[in-house]
């Protein structure tokens, strides 16, 4: 027994053991929570990031072959997806500047319910060549439609129906050679001239202007209330250029149109107006 | 066969260009996909029926235009009838002998509309918009020619163009 007793073995033994529950019941008593072990940690920090690094790499890169099937999947429903939600945008952006459109319509024949009735309309064919300048609209003797019924948008003057079938009518534009429209300036209401189209849907001509008129560029010209066909005060166009005609009496002017024909989708009919009454225009664009 | 697509090609041409190229023309400049038809059928077709054929396609845009009859009839006759007379002269084969036709072709039958308007009109405003337009759509004709050149004259030596009594 006394041998045991010397033994260093047994008592390194009962050390350790002593030491462990001492320091289960310094754990157990709270002390040492929230308690700073730095040392330690800062030693096993880069170890443990180095190793959480590699293993999470390999997971990472192991998953790759393991999910490739289901991620393949994955992104061509995404791509489906995504292909549909860009058509649906396309669309719905088509929508909204169509809504635009018609909101500004809307406001324009509301403002002019009094003066003029008016038909709503959509562009649906052009002229087929260059030298004449018409467009087909949806609108027909079925609805109303006649010869020589004026076209306008709320930006301004378009033209007048030629021709009539019974679910549609064909439109020859202002820019058209064959059509003049009295005209006059807005802003003095007496110089009055002849808009003439040649051709071109990016400019017009005034011809006929008196040589004492004060017509300057950035003039905007309307409809004059001489005309039989257009209701006055429809805007035409704006002045870009004066001109001295050779016999040097009258004057002579180029115009960029209010519209922009190129660019016409719906349009809207005047099926009977007041001839006394000037259509306000009091869309803000 | 061959009548019928000859009869049914003008008119979806037409449609073509009063609605899918009106809607992409070139400086405001539309290709006559019309006279491009009348040009080939002057090239590749039976020659003598070429201004005919011209005279019919032009009324038929005549027609559906409503104004002016027979300006488009008279200008597409007279240029099928002088492009006809290059049929035994050209190496048709060559996809640029259709193009550099179309460009003749386009430039001949824009002069010829210009001048037949003078009847119409009291004057024509010769100022760069008209030369513009004629520009580019002599350019526009011409590239759009090149492919239906090919299909044209494949469908006329071995497809449902083809004369039987010719070849």
């Amino acid at each position: 027994m006394l041998k045991l007793l010397r033994s260093k073995f047994l008592w390194l033994i009962l050390l350790i053991l002593l030491s462990a529950v001492g320091l289960m019941i310094f754990g157990a008593s709270g002390y040492t929570e929230g308690k700073n072990f730095g040392p330690l940690q800062v030693v096993y920090a880069p170890l443990h990031r180095a190793v959480s690094g590699i293993t999470n790499g390999f997971s990472n890169f192991s998953s790759i072959f393991s999910n490739k099937k289901a991620l393949q999947a994955q992104v061509a429903q995404m791509q489906q997806q995504l292909d549909a939600l860009q058509m649906e945008n396309q669309s719905l952006k088509e929508y909204q500047s169509e809504a635009g459109r018609l909101q500004k319509l809307l406001a324009f024949r509301d403002t002019n319910i009094g003066t003029m009735k008016l038909l709503a309309a959509h562009v649906i064919a052009r002229s087929p060549n260059n030298w004449y300048k018409n467009v087909s609209i949806d609108r027909g003797s079925q609805d109303g439609v006649t010869k020589g019924m004026p076209i306008i948008c709320p930006e301004g003057l378009i033209g007048r129906v030629t021709y009539v079938t019974a679910h549609s009518a064909q439109v020859t534009l202002i820019t058209d050679r064959e059509i003049a429209v009295g005209a006059i300036l807005e802003k003095d209401r007496e110089t009055g001239g002849i808009v003439e189209g040649f051709g071109n849907n990016t400019e017009l001509r005034m011809q006929n202007i008196p040589f004492y008129s004060k017509i300057q560029v950035y003039d905007t010209v309307v409809t004059s209330d001489l005309s039989q066909t257009y209701p006055k005060g429809i805007p035409i166009g704006t002045v870009t250029e004066v001109v001295k005609e050779p016999g040097g009496l009258l004057l002579k002017a180029s115009l960029k149109p209010a519209v922009d024909f190129d660019r016409l989708e719906e349009v809207l009919v005047i099926m009977s107006y007041n001839p006394q009454q000037v259509p306000q225009q009091e869309v803000k664009r | 066969m061959r009548w019928l697509l000859h009869i049914l090609l003008p008119i979806l041409a037409i449609f073509l260009q009063s609605t899918f190229f009106s809607s992409y023309s070139i400086k405001g400049a539309v290709p006559d996909l019309l006279l491009i038809l009348v040009i080939f059928f002057s090239l590749l077709g039976p020659r003598k029926q070429a201004p005919l054929y011209g005279f019919c396609c032009g009324l038929f845009e005549d027609l559906y235009m409503g104004r002016f009859i027979g300006l488009n009839a008279i200008s597409k006759a007279i240029t099928a009838f002088l492009l006809s007379h290059l049929q035994e002269n050209v190496f048709k084969e060559n996809i640029l002998v259709g193009m550099t036709a179309v460009f003749i072709g386009t430039v001949l039958n824009s002069g010829l509309v210009l001048l037949l308007s003078l009847f119409k009109f009291k004057g024509i405003h010769w100022d760069d918009s008209v030369f513009m337009t004629i520009i580019f759509q002599t350019l526009y004709n011409a590239l759009l020619s090149g492919p239906l050149y090919i299909w044209y004259y494949n469908s006329s030596h071995y497809g449902v163009l083809r004369d039987p009594e010719v070849r």
